[in-house]
């Protein structure tokens, strides 16, 4: 167990602290003692999420931390006084986009008086009331961190409507012309209010929502969704249905970072590259809906297990001759020096910036920072037997492409495990699990999942088998924190789009 | 104006045999032949999608697809465009984008919506989501899948390409 400075191990907090599913400790407290707890957390658990929740009295602030070493989650309960006496971004880099949104959402200032940016509304509702606070005091107009452009640079505004095939975000690159002085990012065009619109649902229309939260990590996300209805309701979920979602979750992973050579291709203006990737990226979709019937992977999972078996007999004639094409493909793009010359230094994350703002998956993997919940957070003792998690420094643009093509081989090698060792996968129709038809009192769980952005985390309370309040915390929210700083390092205009395919973000799991 | 919806039977079903892709193909190419008298330009717009309609987007300039033969393209302008493709349920926030892109079109135009999303099938319409785009900008061509694949999209935009001749046609006959 890691040790910080104060003296304070993580394993005796867990003596304090309740819990309401195997890896997970509660602990409450006043927000006196929860701010003094968490400047002690911060250097020994990462970061993971914040928000707000209504409780019987009032409203409750939870934080939750995780612990690499125990493999498990912290969730600080106190209540919610109208704010912390400091602000938590202060010892907390990484809470700062969560006080932003809720104040937007709650109306909850930061402590101290520190400014927040306006994130989930448009600037035109100037003076809103909270979103979920129907009727609460109205949000100040005069809410906006400092953004200052000076000297001889402009603000150049792209978005929210940007290139063809591409997610809508509004990026305010400040430039002199060439060099990249700043970046301030606005994402939230696309808030479609998934969480507000689960509360009232049946798990299997939230399970819906909760896919196309973000549809290029529809399984992730809804793997993430399932294990917290799981944990909530006590189901247990069979091994072979458990592999199964893994089998889904890899070949996700998959053809994600193929997609993401794919976009690197085109951002540096390799067709060559960008059409050999598109090619396997085809591939990849078209073997999925073989296997699991549809492209995209949706619909396979449900509270309790998955919806049907895979296609083994296709799967397995198809991955020797996807790895050789990979493998190739990762070759000819590695020995292409104007390539390399253009991801070698751009958009660096360092190590300490992605321990500071907390962040998750293969952006952190690639700044040295060995993060896999696959490793860490295993919910099955089984599935991941030997996995090895990538790493990679020093967490600029190639580090990432090296860390996806690690991936992908050891995706390749845990999928051919599955299929070929005779470990038992659902192969077959799945009779409905006993999630569908759940009716009990009021209980919670949290769920997680690595997908191939990193940590999925998603908090469900349920009551009469529907859903009562739902919180969503798809890896890109962690991620695009660091985007901005990954473009302010030294970066030329043209580097925006490299690093963007490179970090592999959706704007619609940040928007939810 | 009507939305008019694909014709199931013009494409092939997943699982088809290699004969009927061909033959699906060989009507697609007379199909083209016969409309391409111009080309069409394409601009995008995202107004809250998960992201898979546009993974199948950016593929339709894809080698396995390669939509630029059949006289498509995309552009980075709506001033250039004929065609907006549109996706996502409509997110309010993005109302103001996706009118202006409308309105700098030349005319003929016309607005292809992709997806359940912008049909209302996927969101209702609340305070954040329209449910269905047809509240801001008329639309002509509904491409239904979530996400169609790149397939049905080139047909929806080829019904796109007919609809813009039609709009050519009535143009100069009030001329
Ligand atoms: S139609 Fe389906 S695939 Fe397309 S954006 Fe909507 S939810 Fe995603």
């Amino acid at each position: 167990m890691n040790e910080g400075e104060s003296g304070l191990t993580l394993a005796q907090l867990a003596r304090n602290g309740t819990s309401s599913q195997p890896m997970v400790v509660n602990l409450h407290m006043s927000v006196a003692g929860a701010g003094d707890l968490v400047a002690k957390l911060a250097p020994i658990a990462r970061f993971a999420d914040m928000f707000v929740r209504p409780a019987e009295q009032g409203l409750e602030r939870v934080l939750v931390f995780a612990d690499a070493q125990s493999g498990g989650y912290l969730r600080l309960i106190c209540p919610l006084d109208k704010s912390f006496p400091v602000p938590l971004s202060r010892v907390l880099p990484a809470a700062y986009q969560e006080e932003c949104e809720l104040y937007e959402l709650w109306g909850v200032e930061p402590g101290g008086g520190k400014p927040v940016n306006r994130v989930i509304l448009p600037p035109s509702a100037e003076t809103a009331e909270p979103l979920r606070l129907p009727g609460g005091d109205r949000l100040s107009s005069e809410v906006r961190a400092p953004h200052v452009v000076q000297g001889e640079a402009i603000e150049f505004p792209w978005g929210p409507i940007r290139g063809a095939g591409q997610e809508s975000l509004y990026l305010g690159l400040v430039t002199t012309g060439e060099e990249l002085l700043d970046a301030y990012l606005a994402m939230f065009h696309k808030h479609r209010g998934l969480e507000h619109r689960m509360v009232g649902q049946t798990l299997a229309r939230a399970l819906f929502l909760a896919e196309r939260c973000e549809g290029l990590g529809a399984v992730g996300n809804a793997l993430a969704f399932a294990r917290a209805a799981e944990a909530a309701l006590g189901i247990a979920v069979e091994p072979a249905a458990e592999v199964t979602r893994c089998l889904a979750l890899e070949l996700e992973r998959i053809y994600n970072h193929i997609g993401s050579l794919a976009a690197l291709g085109a951002a540096t203006g390799l067709s060559v590259g960008q059409a050999e990737a598109e090619i396997l990226l085809e591939d990849c979709l078209r073997l999925n809906a073989r296997v699991f019937g549809h492209r995209y992977i949706f619909n396979l999972l449900e509270v309790g297990g998955v919806r049907r078996g895979a296609d083994l007999a296709a799967l397995d004639s198809a991955l020797d001759r996807l790895e050789a094409r990979f493998e190739s493909l990762v070759a000819d793009l590695l020995a292409t020096n104007s390539y390399v010359d253009r991801l070698e230094g751009a958009g660096t994350i360092a190590a300490e910036a992605a321990h500071r703002l907390g962040l998750v998956g293969p952006v952190a993997r690639a700044a040295g920072v060995a993060t896999d919940l696959r490793r860490t957070h295993q919910v099955s003792s089984t599935s991941y037997v030997g996995f090895r998690p990538a790493r990679e420094q020093p967490g600029d643009c190639l580090a990432r492409m090296r860390v996806g093509a690690a991936e992908v081989r050891e995706s390749l090698r845990l999928v051919r495990h599955w299929v070929r060792s005779g470990t038992p996968l659902q192969d077959d129709w799945a009779t409905p699990g006993p999630g569908q038809d759940h009716v009990g009192g009021p209980a919670e769980g949290l769920g997680w999942a690595e997908t191939c952005r990193g940590e999925a985390l998603v908090h469900l309370e349920v009551a009469g088998g529907r859903v009562s309040f739902a919180r969503l915390r798809p890896a890109a929210t962690r991620n695009w924190r660091a985007f901005d700083d990954a473009l302010r390092a030294r970066n030329v205009f043209t580097d925006v789009p490299i690093v963007e395919a490179s970090f592999w973000l959706t704007v619609a799991g940040f928007a939810r | 104006m009507t939305p008019r919806v694909l014709d199931p039977g013009a494409l092939p079903l997943p699982g088809a045999a290699h004969g009927e892709i061909d033959a699906a193909a060989v009507r697609l190419k007379r199909r083209s032949m016969a409309v391409l008298r111009r080309s069409l330009h394409i601009r995008t717009v995202d107004t809250g999608s998960c992201g898979a309609c546009e993974s199948e987007i950016r593929l339709l300039s894809s080698p396995y697809y390669d939509f630029h033969r059949l006289g498509l393209f995309f552009t980075p302008t709506p001033r250039h465009a004929d065609c907006l493709l549109v996706t996502g349920p409509g997110c309010r926030a993005m109302d103001h984008a996706l009118l202006s892109a409308y309105e700098a079109m030349p005319a003929p135009k016309v607005v292809v919506a992709v997806g359940a999303c912008p049909l209302g099938g996927v969101f209702g319409a609340d305070r954040y989501t329209r449910g269905e785009i047809t509240d801001v900008v008329p639309v002509d061509v509904v491409v239904p899948g979530c996400p169609p694949s790149p397939l049905a999209l080139i047909h929806g935009l080829l019904l796109a390409l007919d609809r813009i001749e039609e709009r050519i046609t009535l143009q100069e006959g009030e001329q």
